[in-house]
């Protein structure tokens, strides 16, 4: 898995895993769940995760496959949410490309900024950025024709306070 | 109609409908009151026994600003204790969890130790070293004059660690909670529980207003989750019942899981003795809530910041027993409605939240209707009005003008 010379198709893998993660991140923060799922592989798992200190446990705050999680964003609108988008701010650390160069990991470090609408009290709290969480993307793709596709995405907060939030995928 | 400030301003006739006066959630001097006078005087259920489930495991907590430092001895019991040196009122312990099993940077395994001059207190809380005793104290003082104050502690209601600041309090905890939580009880005694989730949310709102959301289900309209899956006959004839010191219960039915797409009954893993897909909802006074929805129990704790912020932690718990499968699938069904991406607890903060920046305090006192009268069924603010019964006992202020203030309306 380590970066040697292993030519012209490593590169492009690695490039093409790199550019998965940032269009997710784009799509993502435009609340383009569907073309978003579009990165993502039919055996697509998605999981939200911590290790909570508090507790002394790893905690597990959503999952679901790619058609659940599909249904779950059909059914958002019929949901009273917060207003506020959520922009993400993300740096692809690391990517390990299998041997094959067909199959490759990702790690990726992320902040997400709510950008306020609602706030609190929006005549005062709209237009103000507020740190939302922190953690990191850490993603199994497929590759294949230099294109790189999700398997899963594991998104792996260190926040664990999570105030008046969001229904969203992060 | 829209009316004027003089209409607006008016109260409604007391003995048509029911309301308080919003200062009872705004009010400074009402908050710092409530911290002595009630929350410094009930019994808190403050964590899970499975937090510390090792001899020497600690968990740090606080109740009304107070410090409170809960371990296991290494004979299996837990005590609590002010997380506070009886030296120069060092907090003793940072971390929010962990063990002494291993020493600290100035301490010794199996101790609790104060960094700053390294006095050290064992799992009883007697102090069993002062730096330089002799040197400094002399016989002025020694260990046995120093142990930490220690505070009643009580593990019931399902393994729920419940500690009191106050020492002359009248009840045991099974007294206090009496039979609000026998709707539950065995569901949630016939095994060992265990803690699977964690997290917390800070909320600029008076804490009342988020017992008050839990007290009332008129608020099913917030949630689209609720209404497929509920609303039908059964749903509106669950009873809300009012008990003894200010706690209520909602009574059960079965939930339609299956209604709302993507869903799936809770059946197979339903908590012992629980009927397939019940829920029942359980307040207690002043700020504690059971909610025990087939499969998992989902207990709240609320710390009391100020007038307007309100720190909430939410746990879920399974059995013990469960196998790895049994337990994610119970985590997923517990994530699906309550956890923080759920459908369900975000939609009850946002509502809290629009209401904490109408009744801010500063902000001109409302009115805040609690006459909903429905046969005492699930719509009925029956369990708002028991609880400010009890309020006003605790408290000694009428509901209608806490301040003893007029209320000073904008015409």
């Amino acid at each position: 898995m380590a970066r040697t010379s292993r030519g012209a198709n490593h590169v492009a893998a690695v490039e093409a895993v790199r550019d998965t993660v940032y269009r997710a991140c784009l799509l993502l923060d435009d609340e383009r769940w569907s073309d978003w799922l579009d990165l993502c592989d039919a055996e697509f798992y998605y999981k939200i995760t911590a290790y909570s200190p508090e507790i002394r446990r790893d905690v597990l705050y959503l999952d679901g496959d790619r058609e659940q999680v599909a249904q779950m964003c059909e059914l958002l609108p019929k949901h009273n949410t917060d207003h506020s988008p959520l922009k993400r701010h993300a740096v692809v650390y690391t990517v390990d490309v299998g041997d094959d160069d067909g199959s490759a990991k990702a790690v990726t470090s992320f902040v997400i900024y709510q950008n306020m609408l609602d706030g609190v009290n929006s005549h005062i709290d709209a237009g103000a950025n507020h740190l939302f969480a922190v953690g990191r993307y850490l993603d199994d793709f497929a590759i294949e024709d230099n294109a790189a596709r999700f398997v899963s995405r594991e998104v792996r907060l260190e926040t664990r306070r999570l105030d008046k939030g969001t229904h969203w995928p992060l | 109609m829209a009316r004027n400030a003089k209409q607006w301003n008016t109260p409604p006739d007391p003995n048509r409908i029911e309301w308080a006066d919003s200062r009872i959630y705004s009010d400074t001097e009402i908050f710092e009151e409530e911290l002595e006078k009630i929350w410094k005087k009930v019994w808190i259920p403050v964590c899970h026994e499975s937090e510390l489930p090792e001899p020497y495991d600690f968990r740090t907590v606080s109740i009304a600003r107070e410090p409170v430092i809960v371990c296991r001895d290494a004979d299996d019991r837990i005590r609590a204790f002010l997380n506070v040196c009886p030296h120069r009122a060092n907090l003793i312990e940072r971390r929010p969890s962990g063990s002494f099993k291993d020493g600290t940077p100035s301490g010794n395994p199996r101790n609790m130790t104060c960094m700053f001059h390294a006095w050290q207190f064992d799992m009883k809380g007697r102090c069993v070293h002062i730096s330089r005793g002799e040197e400094g104290y002399q016989d002025r003082l020694s260990p046995k004059d120093v142990g930490l104050r220690r505070l009643r502690c009580e593990v019931a209601f399902g393994g729920m660690v419940w500690v009191t600041l106050d020492d002359h309090i009248e009840h045991s905890v099974r007294e206090w909670v009496g039979s609000a939580l026998d709707c539950i009880l065995d569901p949630i005694e016939a095994e060992p529980l265990e803690i699977f989730h964690y997290h917390k949310a800070i909320i600029p709102s008076n804490y009342k207003l988020w017992h008050d959301t839990n007290s009332e289900f008129y608020h099913d309209f917030v949630h689209y989750h609720n209404r497929v899956t509920g609303f039908n006959d059964a749903y509106f004839a669950r009873k809300n019942m009012t008990f003894d010191n200010g706690h209520v219960v909602v009574g059960s039915f079965e939930v339609r899981y299956d209604q709302y797409e993507g869903f799936e009954s809770r059946e197979a893993l339903s908590f012992p003795t629980l009927p397939p897909n019940n829920w029942y909802m359980i307040d207690i006074f002043p700020g504690i809530n059971y909610n025990l929805r087939g499969s998992a129990l989902r207990v709240d704790l609320m710390t009391p910041l100020s007038a307007d912020e309100v720190m909430i932690e939410f746990r879920g718990l399974g059995l013990k027993k469960d196998t790895e499968e049994e337990r994610l699938t119970r985590i997923r069904h517990h994530n699906t409605i309550w956890g923080p991406m759920g459908r369900n607890l975000h939609e009850d903060l946002l509502s809290i939240t629009g209401q904490g920046v109408t009744m801010r305090p500063g902000t001109e006192p409302r009115r805040i209707l609690h006459g909903r009268h429905e046969n005492e069924t699930i719509h009925d603010e029956i369990g708002m009005r028991h609880y400010y019964d009890e309020w006003s006992r605790w408290m000694g202020r009428p509901l209608h003008n806490p301040t003893n203030r007029p209320a000073m309306a904008a015409e």
